[in-house]
């Protein structure tokens, strides 16, 4: 990972001064202000230390509920050798020095954690150096503890207040000794989310909060049919509404982002509601409108059923195998739409003006937010400044800078501040939904019963052919490296992607929610078929012998059976999976993703309608090193909830081109009383940290699935499960 | 348009707006109390939920001219942010991304106004009308039953 560049004091300022913060005034003119002026001691942007011990340590990524505005600068105030309990925490804006800043594919810690060391060991660093030359003692003599500096030889003591002004004048040094992880204080131990107190009172910020002086409220119609376009509108009856200020088509941006429509733009939120529900428009549907589900399902099915578009993986000679085979079995799985629904719609706030432009928003792509909004108002993006809220839930859906684009184009338009809110109907009709896909597996035992061949023939809607993005490396929904490629000598793996106008995204653990599911339900129907325990025979496959797999997608380039081993028999153990409780029944699935490694293990019973009920789920995580205790076990809770609600629950279907579904009764969410009691165990690990956001949740959809087939003998090979299908 | 006089949390307010304005929308855009989210618009997700005389109600479908009795929103739960329920909910870290706590906050402290030892079944009923997607369920369990044996009816 990146080391901190060598940056004199002068060029520091001068760099700082561009970027115009303006946080750094104490530097200058201290020497020569008698006033009482705090003096700041900010050797890189992710920190900043005050003359009057105040520690203010800057959360650099979007915070979507995933923990990062504690987690990050937990890993800063560890190196920086402060009370955590005395920092104060502050979201950064979208700023260059701070180096990515977004929130997708788990990454934030494991992408941060070396920089961020770095930024507090070299604070801590240049306040140790500041000591020893107060004290003329050498600097191995001086060392940091809870925000000062104390010396090996008296008793002297300088806080870091009393430091900053001298550290500010030091050079920064190129490279810093980290850490011994056995010395660690803050890091692995259990921190409260940072924001707590602002949210239970009401007072944190979400995008949908903000206001600006002169804001205008703004709620858009568009076309229903996915692919269609406004022809005409009459604003006739909208215009008429007290409070409606303006009526405004919103021309088509790209494919992608599908910003066209017709906004009405009012003083406040209801007049805007009100208006739009007379304002009428017209449309050409265009081809979308011949686009449902079933149409979309038989040409999975004919894909599935032939020679796929690509080839990504082939080893051995399957179809020998499958041709004289005793034990073959075959199965075809199915998974559907998911909209992304988190509890805060779409909003997004834009002040444009002749020169310059703020935003505030949720969204989990700031940089992206900034690259539309230079391209709609041709300011440069110097001139562009993101103010980063926090985030009433991502789940992959503000990845997408759709909403924010409508913001910046009307504010453009009308030179006045604009706040975009999307109802939760817009929210799920104009959704980038989880793709949905069906599978053909088919895998043989030999005599035995050793998995000696498997094959994967998908066919699914394709968010990267949506984009038009084949370039990435990533064009599939499915992981040619994952289990059990790699571990059968006959083994191919072919994927057609589905084109339709149906626009589809990522959605928390993008192609790991689906194919997690029909992985650990496939190898599942070969351990009963091989008539072996489904632990057993997982980690028979994976073989005695421990093996770093190549593992070509995100999360790589290795991924080792040791770990993957460990959690299987750690969930296994915790589970008591091998104790057999009459009327109880248990199913299990492990996973490896985005470079985590979890097991879970859910146990049901069968009540009186004859209908599966969760017992207990138990969930081991292998993630190196854990950085905030309480965040993790949130986070792996709240993945396997949500996914158990998916599981159960969530299907988007579309009829005539446009989701079937549009809010809460028809979108139906897991609930409290369907949560269930959830045991969680942290591997303890020296690895290095990875992230936690979305791992836990593919692996229970199969857990939960096989636990269903120990109990009934039914299969449930289609989400969400037909709970119908189990009781009859 | 009309005028309307409400008590909220205590105080007086006079706003002027369209009869039909739902709740929700009077506090946050013309009251400018924020606290209250905005979910469904349909009283489906209970992010909206506020307090008349003691209930729970879903702000985002009760048009303000319908509004006769006393409204708590999460700004007036408690002088310092202290309700054992707020207290409660930091301790166990309930929020995730935290957009949906102030509403299920609402709705479990309606429900210890009126039951203040619930059981398990009292709080799933409570509460089933409050989604959250992040899925904090078991920690706001935890955090409610926590502050009903701190005295949380307060």
């Amino acid at each position: 990972m990146s080391t901190i560049a060598k940056i004199r004091r002068r060029d520091f300022l001068k760099i700082s001064g561009i970027t115009g913060t303006g946080l750094i005034l104490g530097f200058g003119i201290s020497a020569h202000a008698k006033e009482n002026i705090t003096t700041h001691f900010e050797p890189n942007a992710f920190l900043k230390i005050g003359s009057d011990n105040s520690i203010l340590i800057f959360a650099k990524n979007p915070e979507i509920g995933q923990g990062v505005k504690t987690s990050l600068p937990m890993i800063i105030a560890e190196e920086l050798e402060v009370d955590w309990d005395k920092t104060e925490v502050v979201q950064a804006l979208l700023d260059p020095r701070l180096g990515a800043q977004f929130a997708g594919g788990s990454t934030a810690v494991k992408m941060n954690w070396q920089t961020l060391r770095n930024a507090g060991a070299t604070a801590k660093h240049m306040l140790i150096a500041a000591a020893s030359t107060e004290w003329r003692l050498p600097e191995n003599e001086c060392y940091a503890e809870n925000g000062t500096v104390k010396n090996k030889r008296n008793k002297k003591v300088l806080t870091y207040g009393q430091l900053a002004e001298r550290a500010s004048r030091l050079d920064v040094p190129q490279e810093v000794k980290l850490k011994d992880s056995k010395d660690f204080k803050i890091i692995g131990t259990a921190k409260k989310g940072v924001d707590n107190h602002k949210i239970v009172t009401g007072t944190a910020e979400f995008g949908i909060d903000a206001r600006k002086e002169g804001m205008l409220v703004a709620v858009i119609e568009k076309c229903p049919v996915y692919g269609g376009k406004v022809t005409g509108y009459d604003d006739s009856e909208a215009m008429k509404v007290e409070g409606v200020r303006h009526v405004v088509k919103i021309d088509p941006l790209n494919p992608v982002d599908r910003i066209a429509g017709v906004a009405v733009v009012a003083d406040n939120t209801w007049a805007a509601i009100k208006g739009r529900k007379v304002l009428k428009v017209n449309w050409e549907y265009g081809d979308g409108a011949d686009e449902n589900s079933e149409s979309i399902t038989a040409r999975f099915r004919e894909y599935v059923n032939k020679k796929g578009r690509i080839d990504l993986r082939n080893e051995g000679d399957v179809d020998a195998i499958f041709d004289n085979s005793a034990k073959v079995n075959e199965a075809i799985y199915e998974v559907p739409f998911l909209s992304h629904v988190p509890m805060e719609p779409m909003n997004y706030c834009a002040d444009v003006r002749e020169e310059e432009c703020h935003l505030w928003g949720p969204t989990q792509v700031p940089g992206s937010v900034q690259r539309l909004a230079e391209s709609i108002t041709g300011i440069p993006r110097d001139k562009i400044t993101v103010h980063m809220t926090r985030v009433g839930g991502g789940f992959g859906r503000r990845l997408m800078a759709d909403y924010a684009a409508d913001a910046i184009t009307i504010s453009h338009a009308l030179k006045s501040p604009v706040q975009v809110v999307w109802s939760r109907e817009d929210d799920i009709h104009h959704d980038y939904f989880r793709p949905a896909g069906m599978y053909k597996l088919k895998a043989a035992l030999d005599e035995r019963n050793k998995l000696v061949a498997w094959e994967l023939k998908a066919s699914t809607t394709s968010r990267y052919l949506f984009r038009e993005a084949d370039q990435s490396p990533h064009v599939t929904e499915v992981f040619p490296d994952g289990f059990p490629a790699g571990f059968v000598p006959n083994f191919r793996m072919e994927y057609t992607p589905v084109k339709t106008v149906v626009p589809t995204g990522a959605w928390r653990a993008p192609g790991h929610n689906a194919t997690a599911f029909i992985d650990q339900s496939f190898i599942d129907e070969m351990a009963y078929v091989a008539d072996k325990d489904p632990v057993d025979f997982r980690l028979e496959v994976l073989g005695e012998e421990d093996r770093e797999m190549p593992y070509s997608d995100h999360g790589g380039p290795t991924y080792s059976t040791k770990r993957l081993k460990n959690v299987i028999r750690l969930a296994a153990e915790k589970s008591e999976w091998r104790s057999k409780k009459k009327g109880t029944y248990k199913g299990f699935a492990a996973h490896f993703m985005f470079g985590a490694y979890v097991a879970e293990v859910v146990s049901i019973s069968m009540n009186a309608k004859n209908l599966p009920q969760i017992e207990e789920i138990w969930a081991v995580v292998d993630c190196g090193i854990v950085i905030n205790r309480s965040g993790a076990e949130a986070q792996i809770e709240g993945g396997i909830i949500d996914g158990l609600g998916a599981t159960i629950f969530g299907e988007v279907t579309i009829a005539g081109g446009m989701a079937a579904q549009s809010n809460f009764d028809t979108y139906r969410m897991i609930r409290m009383h369907d949560a269930p009691k959830i045991n969680i165990h942290l591997v303890e690990s020296n690895e290095a940290p990875e992230g936690l956001g979305e791992m836990s949740l593919p692996v229970i959809s199969a857990a939960y699935t096989n636990a269903i087939f120990a109990a009934t003998g039914k299969r449930i090979r289609k989400l969400p499960v037909q709970l119908s299908e189990i009781s009859s | 348009m009309a005028d309307f006089t409400l008590n909220i949390n205590q105080r007086s307010y006079n706003v002027h707006v369209s009869p039909d304005t739902p709740l929700l929308w009077v506090l946050r855009d013309a009251i400018g109390l924020k606290g209250t989210k905005f979910g469904c618009g349909k009283a489906l997700c209970g992010a909206c939920t506020v307090h008349l005389d003691g209930n729970a109600i879903r702000s985002c479908s009760l048009p303000v001219s319908a509004v006769k009795g006393k409204i708590v929103t999460i700004e007036g739960l408690s002088e310092n942010g202290d309700h054992p329920l707020q207290e409660a909910w930091k301790e166990i870290d309930v929020p995730q991304c935290g957009y949906c706590q102030v509403g299920q906050i609402m709705s479990a402290a309606a429900l210890l106004a009126r039951k203040p030892q619930p059981s398990d079944e009292d709080i799933d009923t409570a509460m089933s009308g409050n989604i959250c997607r992040c899925g904090t369920y078991p920690r706001i369990k935890k955090a409610i039953i926590m502050a009903a044996a701190k005295g949380g009816a307060k």
